[in-house]
């Protein structure tokens, strides 16, 4: 399965309105749709990853992950900040770009870490950033995955 | 975001499953995402586990004591404690849970388990 089907045009926002590392969590996961209750709970999940160590990778990138009860499938979320905020990422650089991705806690199909490989091999490529800066809707975004991650 | 819905003693058993997870993750070996967490996360394996396993303690103990005298039983012999129930199929031991469970509006206000396995069951939305 490759990054492009795991994403839909709802699950993508390039103007993310968070200001701190908690809204811009619970922005991302409000993009999955899910009830209350299961935003609730995985918001507290990716938190306490959150607590173990940023998921900021750098150059301006973030990829929250976690596995949660709460989803049946894996499920992706992209948003975008062109400001940038805080979200203590190892570069101590802000964070424009984030990529959610969650997990149900055993899958049949275990895509999880192959899916968590790729995103972060395709965050690092080094133009990256700058051509997700440049996107101007979803469907631009879904269309560079469709090139660039195969 | 609002969990007024639910149980809190599900709440917190909902928080330690998931955190169970990912302990079992930083815990698995060149298969698992440990070396991808240090790679490129750069996560002190050693501390995040033992403050995954600290804080899982800590909410164990926030659990009632009829709840928490269960789940210690469960627990060393099981990865989850708490199994979804999907389509009134509770996902532990692939049983069809009663209608009257798998149901029912108030079904997150309670802690349940499923009469057949045992484990604490959540049902799916």
């Amino acid at each position: 399965m490759t990054l492009r089907e795991l994403f839909t045009s709802q699950s993508v926002e390039l103007s993310l309105k968070a200001e701190t590392k908690d809204e811009v969590l619970k922005e991302l996961i409000e993009l999955l749709g899910l009830d209350s209750k299961s935003e609730g709970i995985l918001f507290k999940t990716l938190k306490r990853r959150e607590n173990l160590g940023s998921t900021g990778i750098g150059k301006g990138i973030a990829i929250p992950h976690c596995r949660s009860l709460v989803v049946n499938e894996l499920r992706l979320a992209y948003g975008r900040k062109p400001e940038g905020l805080d979200f203590q990422a190892i570069d101590d650089a802000p964070v424009h770009n984030f990529f959610l991705i969650v997990a149900p806690p055993l899958e049949v199909s275990n895509q999880y870490l192959p899916v968590l490989g790729k995103i972060a091999q395709f965050a690092k490529d080094p133009d990256i950033p700058d051509v997700l800066a440049g996107l101007e809707s979803p469907e631009d975004f879904l269309k560079l995955l469709e090139d660039r991650a195969p | 975001m609002s969990n007024t819905l639910l149980n809190p003693q599900l709440s917190i058993l909902l928080e330690i499953q998931d955190m169970r997870a990912q302990l079992r993750e930083l815990s698995s070996g060149e298969d698992g995402s440990a070396p991808m967490e240090e790679e490129h996360f750069n996560i002190d394996l050693d501390e995040a586990r033992l403050h995954l396993q600290e804080k899982i303690d800590e909410m164990v103990a926030e659990l009632s004591p009829q709840i928490r005298a269960r789940y210690n039983r469960i627990a060393p012999n099981r990865d989850r404690v708490v199994v979804p129930v999907i389509h009134g199929v509770c996902y532990g031991c692939f049983v069809s849970i009663p209608t009257a469970t798998a149901g029912d509006q108030g079904v997150h206000q309670v802690v349940r388990t499923c009469e057949n396995c045992g484990s604490f069951i959540y049902v799916k939305p």
